[in-house]
């Protein structure tokens, strides 16, 4: 029923969520990649102690050599981090089972057979679902084909018997808890990037409805006006006390300056001040809606919110139409008043006409909000709603046009 | 079956400890299956010594504990008896002459402690394991060292490289994904109270609005209450065919408007259904910042036009938006006269007319919630000149 949860969502989402992984992707990579080295180290290791032939050697070493060449050429790309990363958890990936089935090759042996779960748990570390994927797919068949067409590899000196089919059995448990386990970690962490970015961008939007409501009921007037003097001498005071120039004066002269000139007259006026700096003072310009004014009103609620750390997110903080402890009735009657309310003007959302409800509705996570079988009967119905409203309510319901 | 895949597929919605159900449910049924399924390869197995009918006995005693535990929605306890039970379904598999296959076990022993995603539990048990492993490999690796074995003393070496290894693989990962969850997860939780008190101020400017221009709240108004009537009897419809009980419940969604919920909950004269009904309902009222308001609120912010995403864009740190450490100080300045001096707040009776203190300000720049905002560099800044911005801002 859900045609395209993305058409209608905030189109900075998703570059943040891509931001906030890559700050992990960054974390995750290195800890891969020192791994990586710890075993080169310890491979080369067993293959001194064993006396084993150094062209095998320099194979299984070239080969943890290239992929940690891979990864710094990777790393080290300024433009698009997030993708070169993302290709970097899948080449590694690749190059983790190529060096565990190279050493299997070489050694022959069931221990050697065992890295395979060392791979896996190597990679399980990025907690990325294409990883997962393509690790199980390479852990299964890299086990299957080995046990069928090598099953000398698990012969042991203590038994007569092989045990192919036991570790294929054995793969195929290991792989499906491990899936689930992964799939439920990555679900989760989905979630969080989403519900973090989708918060974060939240808290900008509903500061400026607050600030543009506020206005309206006449309490924002956050005007840089009334500010110069007492900074002027706040900071003749403080220059006083400390026993320096007052290089502030100049700054609030600038502060004044960006009201109301033009950013040529600006950097004729304030050479000192480099086209960077000054964009940065224009963006906290002491004006409501200002990257300044923002913050401001943020500064001024974070105290009003008690918070324990302890505390996790539980399903009484989602906001929805359809808590699974609501009766049916419950269910219906908020579905139908915020049908109703999309259908009215109000004043800070415009009334809606039917088609833009549905589209809405079907193309946004707020269907995820609704109740499914009430969802189903709008979706069957919808002509039905429209026509009901459009009887009842005969003329346009406002709640905004006095304000206006 | 179909419950439990939809569950998993869901689990991000889940609560930490619905989860932890799900989990336990789905190793309980794994290991059901697991002792089924290798009876058969066990009874060829030469279990030998005189606790072989005592073991398997306790794994299918301790399987029964952790379902009836699951039933009793004690999940953390089923998940230690589950543990217990793999630990010793390991020990028992571990005694037969299958040295190989029993010890391919310890990695499947290790993965449903991994599954379980609890980090203690994986700590506790999971050394146990590791112990026994080590125990097991010391006492039986000529065993398991291959035909093909250059070095068998390297060989059993091997082994333990790779269960260590598993081991301490995976404590990274649960340490990471800890780490970086539990810091998301707090912030979330953090932002979302933020944001319901934004929207607090919002409806609270709502309603000043309403009042000022003597404008009804859209609740009382009758065409309204209609609409909303004849669209809930209208899907009500296709659940049951009398409407008599949704409409005395529409009727009573209107009414709660006007009413405290605690008045009803505290009244002995109200019957249970209407309490229940009340409590349900009372999310979705239009007379306070309720979830109905916070929801149609944020469904608004959808169609505002903003700027793009920058690097800044969710930052709120001085020290961070600006280079100079002057410009630092001076929007320091600024900022601590916007909070003196502008009406931020609501006063007892409700409106939105208070600003903060200069004590409220001080305290306010001391919490740790606020290096959100400003370093430690800027709060000694502050407060060596304490009284000069409470005197001149």
């Amino acid at each position: 029923m859900l045609k395209n949860r993305f058409r209608y969502q905030y189109q900075q989402l998703n570059t943040y969520k891509e931001q906030l992984e890559l700050q992990h992707l960054r974390v995750k990579t290195i800890i891969v990649n020192v791994i990586n080295i710890l075993f080169a180290l310890l491979v080369f290791y067993f293959f001194t102690v064993l006396k084993i032939t150094t062209n095998k050697l320099v194979i299984v070493e070239l080969l943890f050599g290239i992929q940690l060449l891979i990864n710094l050429y990777l790393y080290a790309q300024s433009e698009d981090q997030y993708n070169n990363l993302k290709l970097s958890l899948y080449v590694n990936t690749l190059f983790e089972y190529v060096i565990a089935v190279t050493l299997i090759f070489i050694f022959q042996t069931p221990s050697v057979f065992t890295l395979l779960f060392l791979a896996y748990a190597t990679t399980a570390i990025y907690q990325d679902s294409k990883v997962t994927l393509l690790s199980n797919i390479s852990i299964f068949f890299a086990g299957l084909l080995l046990t069928i067409n090598y099953p000398l590899v698990f012969k042991t000196t203590g038994t007569t018997t092989y045990q192919e089919m036991l570790i294929v059995i054995y793969l195929f448990l290991y792989i499906i808890l491990l899936s689930i386990s992964s799939y439920i970690i990555i679900k989760r962490k989905s979630f969080f990037y989403n519900n973090l970015a989708k918060i974060k961008e939240s808290e900008v939007r509903n500061i400026r409805l607050m600030a543009e409501i506020g206005r309206i009921a006449g309490n924002e007037h956050f005007q840089g006006t009334e500010y110069y003097s007492s900074l002027q001498r706040f900071f003749t005071e403080v220059c006083k006390k400390i026993g320096i120039e007052n290089i502030f004066t100049r700054k609030i002269n600038l502060l004044k300056d960006l009201e109301y000139k033009l950013p040529a007259e600006l950097i004729a006026k304030y050479p000192e001040y480099t086209v960077e700096r000054l964009q940065e003072l224009e963006e906290m310009r002491l004006a409501v809606m200002s990257k300044f004014h923002h913050l401001a009103v943020k500064a001024s609620k974070v105290g009003e919110v008690a918070f324990n750390k302890k505390e996790q997110f539980s399903e009484a903080l989602f906001q929805s139409f359809k808590h699974p402890t609501d009766e049916q009735y419950v269910k219906i009657i908020a579905f139908s008043v915020f049908y109703v309310l999309l259908k009215t003007d109000k004043l800070f959302l415009k009334e809606f006409d039917e088609e833009k409800i549905r589209d809405i509705l079907m193309n946004s996570e707020y269907f995820y909000l609704i109740d499914s079988k009430i969802f189903q009967i709008y979706q069957d119905n919808y002509q039905v709603f429209d026509m009901i409203v459009q009887d009842v309510l005969k003329e346009r319901l406002e709640y905004a046009p006095r304000y206006k | 079956m179909h419950r439990v895949i939809n569950k998993v597929r869901n689990s991000e919605f889940l609560t930490f400890n619905e989860l932890m159900r799900l989990k336990v449910s789905v190793v309980s049924t794994f290991l059901v299956v697991f002792i089924l399924f290798t009876i058969p390869i066990s009874s060829l197995e030469n279990v030998r010594d005189n606790f072989s009918l005592l073991i398997p006995i306790s794994i299918v005693v301790l399987t029964v504990i952790t379902i009836l535990l699951i039933l009793l929605n004690v999940n953390r306890l089923a998940m230690h008896t589950a543990n217990i039970a793999i630990l010793i379904l390991t020990i028992y598999y571990t005694r037969g002459d299958n040295h190989f296959y029993g010890f391919i076990l310890f990695f499947i022993a290790l993965t449903i402690l991994i599954f379980f995603q609890d980090i203690l539990a994986y700590l506790f048990y999971g050394l146990g394991i590791v112990g026994f492993g080590v125990y097991y490999l010391n006492l039986n690796g000529m065993k398991i060292v291959g035909e093909n074995s250059i070095n068998p003393a390297i060989s059993i070496l091997t082994y333990h490289v790779a269960l260590i290894g598993f081991f301490l693989l995976f404590l990274i990962q649960f340490l990471l994904s800890d780490s970086i969850y539990e810091k998301m997860n707090r912030e979330w939780v953090r932002m979302n109270r933020l944001l319901r008190r934004y929207q607090d101020y919002t409806f609270g400017y709502i309603e000043e609005i309403e009042e000022e221009n003597e404008v009804e709240p859209v609740w009382k108004d009758n065409r309204f209450q209609k609409t909303v009537h004849e669209i809930s009897l209208f899907i009500n419809q296709f659940f049951e065919k009398d409407a008599e009980k949704i409409s005395e419940v529409v009727e009573y969604y209107f009414f709660l408007h006007t009413q405290e919920l605690s008045e009803i909950l505290e009244n002995k004269e109200a019957n249970i259904f209407a309490k229940r009904y009340a409590i349900q309902m009372d999310k979705y009222l239009l007379n306070h910042n309720s979830e109905m308001i916070g929801i149609l609120l944020d469904f608004s912010t959808l169609f505002m036009k903003e700027n793009k995403y920058t690097n800044k864009r969710y930052d709120y740190n001085l020290d961070r938006l600006l280079r100079d450490s002057s410009d630092k100080l001076l929007f320091l300045a600024i900022l601590y006269r916007f909070l003196k001096r502008e009406v931020t707040r609501f006063d007892k009776w409700g409106k939105i007319s208070e600003t903060l203190s200069h004590d409220e300000i001080t305290n306010l720049f001391k919490s740790s919630v606020f290096r959100e905002f400003i370093t430690y560099e800027q709060l000694n800044f502050y407060l060596d000149n304490e009284e000069l911005f409470r005197d001149n801002l």
